[in-house]
């Protein structure tokens, strides 16, 4: 039986010293205190059943007596924060706890402490393991509090929630988790992040917010959230003229490298989270507060940038799953390359045009997501399955398509290459090969594609704009140039029968393709998801074999009209079973890349680990990132470069951002990225100051900056 | 809610004005007092110019507090340190009628229950000396050098909580900065945050 423990007051009140034991199905804990109790502790869940691989909430639900308060994760002047350790079975990923936002509190002698009176939900988001062995689990923690009114009482004891195990889960204590949620800080929009700056001074930070909207909210307050080492004092806001809105907050401790403090801006009742700002290498900075300095500097940066966009569009033709596509294209040009100049130009510019329509497309979703407050990244639709197995589905039509099992007609007199193949190439088909390659490329950022982007995705809508054409223009380079001097065809080689040999070919390196993009399906979904959609491809093919044998434009209307009904039967009834019904029901992140002596990045890990001065390597990957694979085959995962993170001590973390982790969002955002791969090293000798590596690693590059993180030892006596 | 927060901002000014005393920084001069002891007796800070001193919050109620004397880890350190001649004041500043307020026979009674080595409990029920201290937390740790200073403020050791358990894996700060101070070393960490139950002034 589990004893709940009030620690003893015996000095005060003598007679008050209770062990309580109270045991409901919910595990409802309570706290006496002259016979009431202080702190009822109950733990919900926001689901009726555990669903293997799926993530949930929890809430630490805390109800406490009138006038007494619990705290918030930074207490203020005095206080401890409410803590739960958990005792939960192998293989569980438990989340940070989420802070619904606390109320400030005053206390005799100017006091100041954040906390929670009368009733708050601590959320935790727990994820299962991907196999879920048993009927029920039993989730089990330890909690810890600190309840004070007039006096402070410690409370603790366990919480556990027993729940079953099911294939589906529907939701429980919704009016509660809505309620929290709702109190939940939200992430600062880009644009607002903007208007923000922090300065220290001798003894104070200074956060200023130049937006005149929040001049007006008179009840607008900056919560702090300070590392253990920084020391402040209150948050004080200060009269100002011009419209902005400004706080101090004095410090008695921080260590030099702190430039700006995390914490919770304040005001009508909602809070908005302020990351601190991470200081990058100094060029690396210069994507991330350029934009902020609007329109001034930009001459020489946007320039700049705008380059290496462009170098990053042209080096996107080499990708391993574009490059089938493009050398197709070539071959389009051989065949066609006694055409008319004014006809082979033209294909050019409608393959440009594809390929301008596909990036200048997402630059206006980009922009349009961004202004709806969403947080957008590159290669962003690789993180949705769905678009995934259409990406496959796509694939593999195209790869049957080049192995000869059905031809592509639009119609039975004017042959039209919808994916590029056909005997007469219309100017469709090419603006559709020029779609289909960019869609592609996308999974991997090619090298400068990384800043570039980053450098874009802060700016205006214009230099999104901008800066997606100028990728556009890199990929489509060489094309526009072969296609204007037909001249250069000639030293192509002739077309003939081994065309078709190379067509067959390149077959196979789709073939390819899918083998990675279904491992990305299994990565985010699960073994199953890739069996399903395995299944759905299989009809798929079925599908495209009967259009080749028994469609042939020789057939009767009729029997091509009866095939045709049965292709679409066969589709839809698949795409519905197997993708609709079954892969729907497979469960996210079952697959973990975090693997070996690598941990999971969060956030709060990284600062204990740093805190407790141990160098941290960061790799930022993502199963369909290709570059990310290469880097991590042929560099991190050598036998050089593993010894020597295990020489100098330094702490591996994988940040998995498959499943487009908001969390590890934000922490590219940090870092002014928004695609994979990003590394970052900090080092024990100066953790404020992280090392960027650039997205191609090389083992004597990495080599060298673990050799940095070595303790800088004093020469012997 | 509005108004309840309203309310709370404006007693936060109020009381801020009253209480705008700047606690001493790590380097400055230690604010001098005289304060009545338990035992009758009335000791003054600049009274032990060259001797190192610590000035400990003190509240018997605070859990934190009693963390610290339960395990006797307080009365080890006081024992330790007075023996090396340094000066260990302990104060308490709970206000009459307020949680862990002591008359002087309480506080002579309570030096006796919990065996303390400190070389004087005393008597701040006023809360003048807490504020001119700018202190927020019992314990709240202060120690002073020979010459005066400030070297170091903040809480007694690196892990923040009421469980005896705790203190075994934690850092001592107070111990830390008095041994690092008497062998002529800088102090590091010379700053840290306070924890523990508020101290608890007249409303």
């Amino acid at each position: 039986m589990v004893i709940h423990r009030v620690n003893s007051l015996r000095r005060v009140a003598p007679a008050l010293l209770f062990l309580v034991l109270a045991l409901t199905p919910h595990s409802l804990r309570a706290q006496k205190f002259e016979g009431r109790e202080l702190v009822h502790a109950r733990l919900i869940a926001d689901t009726t059943a555990l669903v293997a691989g799926k993530p949930f909430s929890v809430g630490l639900l805390l109800k406490m007596e009138p006038t007494w308060h619990t705290y918030w994760q930074y207490p203020g002047d005095a206080g401890i924060p409410t803590e739960i350790k958990w005792h939960l079975p192998e293989g569980w990923k438990v989340g940070a706890m989420q802070w619904p936002v606390p109320l400030k509190l005053s206390e005799p002698g100017d006091i100041q402490i954040y906390g929670y009176h009368d009733e708050v939900l601590l959320l935790t988001q727990l994820t299962p393991p991907a196999t879920l062995p048993g009927q029920s689990v039993r989730l089990a923690g330890d909690a810890d509090w600190l309840v004070c009114a007039k006096i402070c009482i410690p409370g603790n004891g366990k919480v556990q929630l027993d729940l079953p195990v099911g294939p589906t889960g529907t939701a429980a204590n919704a009016q509660l988790f809505e309620k929290y949620r709702a109190q939940l800080p939200k992430p600062l929009p880009s644009a607002a992040s903007a208007a923000i700056k922090w300065t220290r001074a001798a003894k104070a930070f200074r956060l200023t917010i130049a937006d005149k909207s929040l001049s007006g909210k008179g009840d607008a307050d900056f919560f702090p959230l300070p590392d253990p080492a920084t020391v402040l004092g209150h948050p004080r806001r200060e009269q100002t003229t011009d419209g902005s809105t400004v706080f101090t907050i004095p410090f008695e401790a921080a260590a030099a490298s702190v430039q700006s403090l995390a914490g919770l801006l304040v005001f009508d009742g909602q809070a908005w989270s302020l990351g601190t700002s991470v200081a990058g290498p100094a060029d690396e900075a210069v994507s991330a507060s350029a934009p902020v300095a609007a329109n001034a500097p930009f001459s020489g940066g946007l320039l700049k940038f705008l380059l290496f966009g462009f170098i990053g569009g042209f080096i996107l033709n080499l990708m391993p799953c574009v490059l089938p596509v493009i050398s197709l294209k070539i071959f389009g040009f051989i065949q066609h390359a006694d055409d008319s100049r004014g006809k082979i130009f033209g294909n050019g510019l409608a393959f440009t045009a594809g390929i301008f329509a596909w990036f200048i497309g997402l630059a206006l979703l980009m922009i349009s997501l961004k202004a709806a407050g969403h947080q957008i990244t590159w290669a962003f639709q690789f993180t949705n399955p769905i678009f995934v197995v259409v990406m496959s589905a796509v694939v593999l039509v195209f790869a049957l398509n080049l192995f000869g099992v059905f031809e592509i007609t639009l119609s039975s007199s004017a042959t039209t290459g919808l994916l590029g193949w056909t005997a007469q190439e219309g100017y469709a088909g090419s603006f559709f090969q020029g779609v289909f390659a960019t869609v592609l490329a996308t999974p991997c950022t090619a090298p400068f594609l990384g800043s570039a982007l980053g450098f874009a995705f802060a700016a205006s809508a214009g230099v999104i704009l901008l800066m997606f054409a100028a990728i556009a223009l890199g990929m489509s380079a060489p094309y526009l140039l072969l296609t204007a001097q037909p001249a250069w065809l000639r030293f192509l080689p002739r077309p003939g029968a081994w065309m078709v040999a190379v067509k067959q070919f390149m077959g196979f390196l789709l073939i390819a393709t899918l083998l990675f993009l279904l491992w990305v399906l299994g990565a985010e979904r699960g073994p199953e998801a890739i069996v399903w959609t395995g299944a759905f491809l299989l009809a798929l093919s079925i599908a495209c074999w009967m259009k080749g044998t028994f469609s042939t434009p020789t057939a009767s209307f009729f029997q091509r009209a009866f095939v045709f009904v049965l292709m679409l039967l066969l589709v839809l009834a698949s795409g519905y079973y197997f993708i609709g019904e079954k892969f729907n029901a497979t469960k996210t992140a079952a697959l973990s890349l975090t693997k070996g002596d690598w941990v999971a990045f969060s956030p709060e890990r990284l600062q204990t680990e740093l805190a407790q001065g141990h160098s941290v390597f960061v790799d930022f990957t993502a199963a369909w990132c290709i570059t990310c694979k290469f880097n991590e085959a042929s560099v991190l995962e050598t036998e050089a470069v593993k010894s020597a993170f295990t020489r100098y001590g330094i702490v591996k973390m994988k940040a998995d951002w498959t499943n487009a982790d908001p969390v590890i969002t934000k922490t590219l955002q940090q870092f002014g990225r928004v695609g994979v791969p990003f590394y970052v090293l900090y080092s024990a000798n100066d953790p404020a100051k992280p090392i960027v590596l650039p997205e191609l690693l090389t083992q004597t590059l990495v080599l060298d900056h673990l050799q940095s993180t070595a303790p800088k030892v004093a020469a012997a006596p | 809610m509005k108004t309840k927060l309203l309310l709370i901002a404006l007693t936060t000014l109020c009381t801020g004005a009253l209480f705008a005393d700047e606690s001493p920084a790590v380097g400055s001069a230690a604010p001098d007092f005289s304060l009545p002891s338990a035992h009758g007796k009335t000791e003054t800070l600049s009274k032990f110019i060259g001797k190192y001193v610590v000035l400990e919050w003190f509240n018997p109620g605070c859990p934190f507090v009693q963390k610290h004397y339960k395990s006797d880890n307080m009365q080890n350190l006081q024992k330790e340190f007075t023996g090396k001649g340094v000066v260990w004041l302990t104060i308490d500043s709970s206000a009459t009628g307020e949680e862990g307020n002591l008359s002087p026979a309480g506080a002579i009674k309570q030096m006796e229950d919990w065996k303390m080595h400190s070389t004087a409990l005393l008597l701040d029920a006023d809360g003048k000396v807490g504020h001119e201290y700018g202190a927020t937390n019992t314990p709240h740790m202060f120690v002073i050098n020979p010459k005066g200073e400030v070297i170091y403020k903040g809480a007694i050791d690196s892990v923040r909580s009421t469980e005896i358990s705790d203190i075994k894996g934690a850092t001592n700060y107070v111990k830390a900065a008095l041994t690092e101070a008497m062998a002529g070393k800088p102090v590091e960490p010379a700053t840290t945050k306070a924890y523990g139950c508020s101290v608890k002034y007249a409303p």
